[in-house]
C-alpha cells in the first residue's frame, strides 16, 4: 500500500480524464462545423481562406480547437508514457520534452491566428 | 489443482490474439501520437497557407498531384479513425453499446466509418 501511495498522487487522473473528454467533444463539434462550412462554401483561393480568418469569431473557434489539440495531446501522451516508459528518468524526460514541445506549439498557433487577423 | 498446462507463461505478442477492440484500442494509441507527430508539419501547411497567394498556390498545386492526394487520403484516414475510436469510447463511457456483442460490433463499425470518409474524401478531392 506504501508503495502504491508514493508512486501514484491520489485525485491526480480524474482531472485529465475529464479535460480529454471535455477538448474531444469540442474538437468533434468544431471539425463538423468546420467540414459543413467548407462544403457548403468551399474555399477556391487564398482570398477566400483568409476572409474566413478574417471573421473573429472564427479565429476564436479555432484558437478553442487548436488549445484543446494541445491539451488532448498532452494527456494522451502522458497516459502513453505511464504506460509504457518505466525508468523514471526517462518517463520524467521525455514527459517535460512534450510538455515543452506543446507548449511551443501552442504558442506558434497563437502567433499564426493573430497574424490571420485582418 | 491441477495447473492448465496450455496456459501463457510468458507474454508473446505474436501468440496473443487480440478481438477487434482490443486491436482498436491500440489503434487508438497509435493514431493519437502519430498525429502529435504531425502537429508541426500541419501548424506549418496551415500558416504557409495563410501567408500569401503564391504559398497557398503551391499547397494547392502538391494536393492536387497523386502524391498529394495519397499523403491526404492517409492523413485522412488516421484522423477519421482516430475521431471514431474516440466517439465509440465516448459512447461506452455513458454506457452505450458495452455489452461484448455490441461493443464488438461497434468496434468493426468505427474501422468502417474511418473507410468510409476516406472513400468520400477521394470522391470529393
Amino acid at each position: 500500500m506504501s508503495r502504491v501511495r508514493s508512486a501514484g498522487s491520489a485525485h491526480t487522473g480524474v482531472t485529465e480524464w475529464l479535460l480529454q473528454r471535455v477538448t474531444s467533444l469540442y474538437m468533434g463539434g468544431f471539425v463538423i462545423y468546420a467540414i459543413l462550412h467548407l462544403s457548403l462554401s468551399p474555399v477556391r483561393d487564398h482570398a477566400a481562406w483568409k476572409a474566413w480568418f478574417a471573421m473573429g469569431y472564427v479565429r476564436i473557434a479555432w484558437a478553442l480547437f487548436l488549445a484543446s489539440i494541445m491539451i488532448h495531446a498532452w494527456v494522451g501522451m502522458r497516459s502513453i508514457y505511464l504506460d509504457y516508459l518505466h525508468p523514471l528518468w526517462l518517463r520524467f524526460s521525455v514527459t517535460l520534452l512534450t510538455a515543452l514541445g506543446l507548449l511551443a506549439l501552442a504558442l506558434w498557433a497563437a502567433q499564426i491566428l493573430i497574424t490571420a487577423a485582418p | 489443482m491441477e495447473k492448465n498446462k496450455n496456459r501463457p507463461v510468458y507474454l508473446n505478442l505474436f501468440k496473443i490474439r487480440l478481438p477487434v477492440g482490443g486491436i482498436l484500442s491500440i489503434l487508438h494509441r497509435a493514431t493519437g501520437a502519430f498525429l502529435v507527430l504531425l502537429l508541426p508539419i500541419t501548424l506549418y501547411i496551415l500558416q504557409r497557407s495563410l501567408q500569401d497567394p503564391a504559398a497557398y498556390a503551391q499547397i494547392a498545386a502538391q494536393v492536387a498531384t497523386h502524391v498529394g492526394r495519397v499523403v491526404v487520403l492517409m492523413f485522412v484516414w488516421v484522423f477519421a479513425q482516430h475521431f471514431f475510436s474516440g466517439v465509440r469510447h465516448l459512447l461506452l463511457d455513458i454506457g452505450l453499446g458495452d455489452s461484448k456483442p455490441a461493443a464488438r460490433r461497434n468496434a468493426w463499425l468505427a474501422f468502417a466509418a474511418s473507410l468510409t470518409v476516406v472513400a468520400l474524401t477521394g470522391v470529393c478531392l
